[in-house]
């Protein structure tokens, strides 16, 4: 499904990624975990297709395309969903007119017909219910006054809703509290299948507690340096990252 | 007449004031001394320009000497409504119509028939031996000299305008649209008068709309007895070779509440004042607009707020979207006398560039007299956020629609302090098709 290869990322001119390679299959879930700094958000953004991340050498192909050559809503129409460290507040737009013009629009761009009022609004409360997401956060403007764990919950919504072939998590349990950090990852679980993979950004082994990776990835100094089964991120949680050419942070 | 008259539109305006002089109406009363008092000092001072502080933006006389309007033709037949939707904006309404075309009244176009009892509405030259109307039109406000000093153009040409009275404790059913077609080119000059008595409530919606170069001089001045309430919605929506200049002065009684409107998206140059007088306690104003420009439009709006007696609130919020090279400007004045404490007084502006070339000026101020108040006031201006788009995108709305979706969410913050739900439906409305029409 994705098939990173020697990916190297410049942002403001300062190389952040110096040479990814990284293969997710369909249905697995891959953690990456590190030190701050080391380039995990750059990873995530570079995927979504972020202004100002720039691929200076490599390449990233998901299913089969080259994603080099889509823009940010095009990537996201083919399957490529981002959930957000910190998600933005939009004051003025509402989280029901927002969750619907982003389903209208991906479904329009994939050729499929658009969902009028009343069968969005079926689909949107049964996918929100599970999340503890009511009526009157959607009639919220998006995330404006939402704390921590409904902003993340907001995240999973939109995910459980547009479905997405590829998400990328990009430190989803930080900021919540360990009841928000299950109803999350409960979210999460609910929307692992064969055909969906997962890339699970973290800095902290907690959260693949709940979430369990098929691969662990520890990314450092803008490469992968070990890859291993999940046992390598309990492995981690004990030794810190000191032995991966960085500061133990 | 002596003065600087060197000026051409000035010295047209002059010229077209002493050919039309005889046939104004009140032409044999005390407004042809108020009238000759006016052009005088209209002769004397010129067209207001950028070396007056309150004209500092906008320089009218400029724009009048390049644009070299005549006075504005009579036009008798039928009238054909522009396509654009600002022309038929409230016409969803259940209303009382009144149809100026050129400034005129067209009572063959309007349909304000079976009044409730207790409201009256005029022309212009049927309410002249009234003293309400005469105690509006003399009045002045004086707190900002150089704005209000234009008021003297439209005193001296006046020659039509919307007399609405409401009678003690009477609520009009339904709400008076004035509805002022440009059909062909010129300067018209439109004085209306609102009086609501005690304990009165009534609702004024005003569009300005026409395809033709045109400069509405639009004077309205309102009175609001106690507890007496007015919801005013003025839209804009002429074209690029127009010029507007409308000044709205409202004395407002105790307990009173008026609630302004104004959506401006028209005009090559635009001038929208407010010059607003507690007169009693316990009194409310909110004068509040939205604009949304393109290519080389400039507007600015300008507003004054005198509490001028204590315990009342006041709050003005202006917000602008700003494309091509466009210019807005907002300058605004919040006014504490020395004995009006507990003022709660409130002033900001925002806006939004679309555009590197677009430009705003803003210039909010408090001049503060009294000890126990409360007052702010606020500007900011900004881009869209890229980290807005990037997240709106990232969820695969296309980059146009996301882009839209910020511009109605920031106007709409201002459009929500509207008058009236359906008005409200019907700005969002004309600020997304304003919208659309920038992209395409």
């Amino acid at each position: 499904m994705l098939e990173i290869r020697n990916l190297h990322v410049t942002v403001d001119g300062k190389e952040i990624l110096k040479g990814i390679d990284l293969d997710v299959a369909a249905g697995e879930v891959h953690a990456i975990m590190g030190p701050n700094g080391s380039g995990k958000s750059t990873l995530s953004y570079v995927l979504a297709g972020r202004e100002g991340y720039e691929v200076t050498e490599g390449s990233i192909r998901f299913n089969g395309k080259d994603l080099s050559e889509m823009g940010v809503d095009e990537r996201a129409a083919a399957g490529i969903f981002l959930a957000f460290q910190y998600p933005l507040e939009i004051p003025g737009v509402t989280t029901m007119t927002f969750l619907k013009t982003a389903l209208n629009a991906q479904r329009k761009a994939r050729g499929e017909e658009e969902l009028d009022a009343v069968r969005f609004l079926k689909l949107v409360r049964e996918k929100a219910k599970p999340l503890n997401v009511n009526d009157d956060m959607l009639k919220r403007a998006l995330n404006v006054g939402y704390s921590g764990g409904e902003k993340k919950r907001a995240e999973v919504l939109q995910m459980s809703l547009l479905e997405p072939a590829l998400a990328v998590l990009d430190e989803t349990d930080s900021g919540l509290d360990i009841d928000a950090l299950k109803t999350v990852a409960d979210g999460v679980n609910a929307l692992r299948s064969p055909e969906r993979s997962m890339i699970v950004i973290t800095h902290y082994q907690r959260l693949l507690d709940y979430i369990v990776p098929d691969v662990v990835h520890v990314l450092s100094g803008g490469r992968i340096v070990k890859t291993g089964g999940k046992e390598l991120a309990l492995e981690l949680e004990k030794s810190g990252y000191a032995g991966y050419g960085a500061d133990a942070a | 007449m002596s003065g600087n008259m060197a000026e051409k539109a000035a010295q047209n305006f002059v010229e077209a004031y002493e050919a039309a002089r005889t046939a104004l109406p009140g032409a044999d009363g005390w407004l042809a001394r108020r009238r000759a008092a006016a052009i005088e000092s209209f002769a004397g001072a010129g067209l207001p320009h950028r070396r007056l502080e309150e004209w500092k933006y906008t320089d009218l006389r400029q724009t009048l000497d390049k644009a070299g309007f005549a006075s504005a033709p009579e036009h008798m037949g039928a009238v054909v409504l522009p396509e654009a939707a600002a022309a038929s904006a409230f016409s969803t309404l259940d209303r009382y119509v009144l149809v100026f075309v050129n400034g005129r009244f067209r009572a063959d176009l309007s349909k304000a028939a079976r009044l409730p009892k207790g409201v009256e509405l005029h022309g212009l030259a049927d309410v002249l031996t009234e003293q309400w109307a005469k105690d509006l039109i003399e009045r002045r406000f004086d707190e900002a000299r150089q704005a209000e000093e234009i008021v003297d153009l439209n005193t001296a040409l006046m020659n039509d305008g919307m007399c609405l009275r409401i009678r003690k404790g009477v609520k009009l059913d339904k709400p008076v649209h004035l509805l002022f077609l440009a059909a062909d080119g010129g300067a018209s000059h439109t004085r209306n008068l609102i009086l609501l008595e005690e304990e009165a409530e009534g609702t004024v919606l005003e569009s300005h709309i026409g395809e033709a170069a045109s400069f509405a001089d639009i004077v309205t001045d309102v009175a609001l007895g106690d507890g007496a309430k007015l919801d005013h919605v003025k839209l804009q929506d002429e074209s690029a070779d127009a010029v507007h200049l409308a000044t709205l002065r409202g004395e407002i009684g105790a307990g009173a509440r008026l609630s302004s409107f104004t959506l401006t998206l028209g005009c090559g140059v635009s001038r929208g004042q407010s010059f607003i007088r507690f007169a009693g306690e316990g009194a409310e104003a909110h004068v509040n607009g939205a604009y949304a420009l393109r290519a080389k439009q400039h507007a600015d709006q300008f507003c004054v707020v005198d509490h001028a007696v204590p315990r009342c609130a006041s709050n003005t919020v202006f917000k602008g979207v700003l494309d091509g090279q466009s210019e807005g400007v907002f300058q605004g004045k919040v006014i504490v006398r020395p004995d009006a404490q507990k003022t709660d007084g409130r002033q900001m502006t925002q806006a939004l560039l679309l555009s590197r070339d677009a430009a705003m000026n803003a210039k909010p101020e408090l001049e503060i007299y009294a000890d126990d108040v409360q007052c702010a006031h606020g500007s900011t201006v900004g881009e869209l956020s890229k980290d807005a788009l990037f997240y709106l995108r990232s969820r695969g709305i296309p980059e146009a629609e996301a882009r839209r979706l910020l511009v109605l969410a920031f106007l709409d913050d201002v459009i929500t302090l509207a008058p009236h739900e359906e008005v409200r439906d019907i700005l969002r409305g004309l600020v997304s098709g304003w919208f659309e029409e920038a992209s395409t």
